[in-house]
């Protein structure tokens, strides 16, 4: 396929892969500082340096799945235990009041773990959108998940693709593909 | 065996992934003489269980009063030993411990093994294992749901939330390094891992959320450490039995729980280290730390021991202090002592350096706390019961050969699956192992983001 079958109608796939954690970076911040945006990093490992030049310190929102998980938790734990104690008041153990909080705050706080764990999951799932199997293969590059970095654009716009492979091979990327045509690489890389 | 954490540590990511799997559906004889013993024995208790259910539990020799034996022994035994995995997956990893990275995902897998085997006994106990859906709350013609107020369905949340968490953890963590492993293999192995890695590549977009989400996990994680030998504790400590009805039950069962689960990390992952040459990514350093973690819980079940007479002798109630003594003196003393050396005496040529840096020592020392850590558990369920308060009703157990091959089942069940986890998933997390290693830089200093 030639790069032009590649091309959809918002744009170009593009791509850059780099060898070193800092050239990765600097390319990141070069294209920050064109005021280009839309690309992804792809990268073996979770490094804070990528997270915070893409990211720049924003927490992520799974927190909030987390947050409704818990409470959620806690709630259905309280409502499980009183409710079906209340529809049943004559088993009474223990002499023990039909609706004994104590014992019931093990149910609640199991519930708020698990719930907070389940919905956690839910958030991820989401947020991380798995599974990826329809992701671009343009993103599916198995030597990112090896020893190498890469910044990928699915949909460059056709006036920021030359200055796209322009930064991409000024900050030391080590091959660089248009579409599916590799326009620019460096021999035993 | 290096005795540092940096030593001879692979100088770039390919080398570490490259090192990892390397070892992945190559079974070799050793694994494979190890599988045959553990699925034999798996199969032995299966047919033990078919006795049982075609005869009924009084095969297992239950008889008033002692109607909890070596099933409720054993389960709570393998919770314990699931307790070591979250202890170093999530409490290390929020307090941020360098020596965890090595050998957590090992101690993850064997905690999720290791419960699965204790969520079976609950079931073999019935008796009756078809009708285990009444341990649940579900909605019944007669209205009549489970007694939330008692420790026995406290137990059923703790260890299936525990199970759930744990697995959800195990596997979360697993995602990337099944992406390497994909992306390392051909044919209908990788689409097998294709489907499992769930489409992760590692874009900046799966890292962000992951990291966050993780770290979450740990937190999440974390307390169930703490709250699920508690909960199990309580399975004894609210009974009005004297030797169970103790409120030093839940500190000195997390503790003993801590204290066989590091000694069982150690058990498995010693010689999986030697078998698979893993010298650069665990090695003594790991599992100095391993031993120490054990010569601290030793320490506190040692001082639990010791604070269980004497409450039993200050207490003077005849009752209390009379098991304590029966349990010293008693037909049991054997076991009792057994434990005693065990967990108490056997761990303490660990305060040595140049023993706990042996691996022989460390081999047999673990072995030793595995042991004493079952008859623990088998001094308060059985001596207990076999010891209440009516001397009439005194009695002297005997496990049933049903009871023994049940257990060794158990086992088998447990090596069956750790052993296939070895052979199929990333042992060792390839993912953070890269995060020790220097990245690769072409620039003569690290570059940070502005």
């Amino acid at each position: 396929m030639s790069a032009a079958h590649s091309e959809v109608a918002s744009g170009t796939r593009i791509k850059g892969i780099y060898a070193h954690l800092d050239c990765l970076l600097a390319g990141i911040e070069k294209l920050k500082e064109a005021g280009i945006s839309g690309f992804q990093v792809l990268s073996p490992l979770p490094r804070h340096e990528i997270l915070e030049a893409v990211y720049e310190g924003r927490p992520s929102p799974v927190r909030w799945w987390t947050l409704v998980g818990g409470v959620t938790g806690i709630n259905t734990g309280l409502l499980l235990t009183s409710l079906t104690a209340s529809q049943w008041p004559m088993i009474n153990p223990g002499g023990k009041p039909v609706v004994a909080l104590p014992p019931y705050a093990v149910i609640m706080f199991e519930c708020t773990i698990l719930f907070g764990a389940l919905f956690t999951l839910a958030g991820l799932i989401v947020h991380c959108g798995l599974p990826g199997f329809g992701l671009d293969k343009s993103l599916q590059d198995p030597r990112v998940s090896d020893d190498k970095f890469g910044i990928a654009f699915l949909r460059a716009s056709a006036k920021d693709l030359e200055r796209i492979a322009a930064i991409l091979s000024d900050t030391g990327a080590i091959e660089i593909t248009r579409g599916d045509d590799t326009i620019y690489e460096v021999p035993n890389a | 065996m290096h005795e540092s954490i940096d030593a001879n540590r692979p100088d770039t990511y390919a080398a570490a992934n490259r090192d990892i799997i390397r070892v992945l559906l190559k079974p070799n004889l050793g694994w494979a003489v190890l599988f045959i013993i553990a699925t034999s024995m798996m199969l032995y208790g299966f047919w033990c269980e078919f006795q049982q259910l075609t005869w009924g539990l009084g095969i297992a020799g239950y008889n008033p009063p002692i109607m909890w034996g070596v099933y409720i022994v054993t389960f709570v035994f393998w919770v314990g030993i699931g307790h070591a995995g979250t202890l170093i997956s999530a409490i290390l990893f929020l307090v941020r411990s360098r020596w965890r990275t090595g050998v957590y995902r090992a101690s993850e897998g064997m905690t999720v093994f290791a419960v699965m085997t204790a969520l079976l006994f609950p079931v073999l106990h019935l008796g009756r294992a078809w009708q285990v859906y009444w341990f649940f709350p579900y909605p019944n013609q007669r209205y009549l749901w489970v007694n939330f107020k008692s420790p026995l369905m406290w137990d059923v949340f703790a260890i299936s939330t525990y199970f759930t968490v744990s697995a959800v953890f195990f596997f979360i963590g697993l995602v990337p390094d099944l992406a390497i492993v994909r992306d390392h293999s051909t044919g209908l192995v990788k689409k097998i891992y294709s489907v499992l890695a769930l489409g992760w590549h590692g874009t900046d977009r799966q890292w962000y959320h992951y990291m966050g989400a993780y770290g979450f996990f740990a937190a999440l994680a974390a307390p169930l450490v703490l709250s699920v030998h508690s909960v199990v504790s309580w399975d004894f400590a609210m009974a009005v039995t004297a030797g169970w009805h103790s409120t030093i039950f839940p500190p000195y069962f997390v503790a003993g729980a801590i204290f066989s689960g590091c000694a069982m990390v150690i058990t498995l992952l010693l010689p999986m280290t030697y078998a698979f040459k893993w010298f650069d990514y665990v090695n003594m350093w790991h599992f100095e730390h391993l031993a120490k973690m054990c010569l601290l819980t030793s320490g506190i079940l040692t001082y639990a021991y010791g604070v269980e007479y004497f409450i039993g002798w200050y207490s003077q109630n005849p009752y209390e202090w009379g098991i304590f003594y029966w349990r010293a003196t008693g037909e049991y003393s054997w076991a009792f002592w057994t434990m005693v050396f065990c967990n108490c005496v056997a761990p303490l040529p660990w305060y040595s350096r140049k023993l706990r840096t042996n691996p022989w020592v460390l081999f047999i020392i673990s072995i030793f706390v595995n042991i004493g850590m079952w008859f623990e558990r088998f001094n308060i369920v059985i001596s207990s019961l076999a010891h209440q308060f009516d001397p009439a009703t005194h009695a002297y157990y005997r496990i049933s050969p049903i009871e023994y091959g049940i257990m060794i089942g158990s086992f088998g069940w447990f090596g069956f699956w750790f052993l296939l986890f070895l052979q199929t998933l990333p042992a060792i997390a390839i993912a953070e192992i890269k995060e020790m290693i220097a990245p690769p830089v072409r620039g003569a200093t690290h570059v940070e983001a502005k």
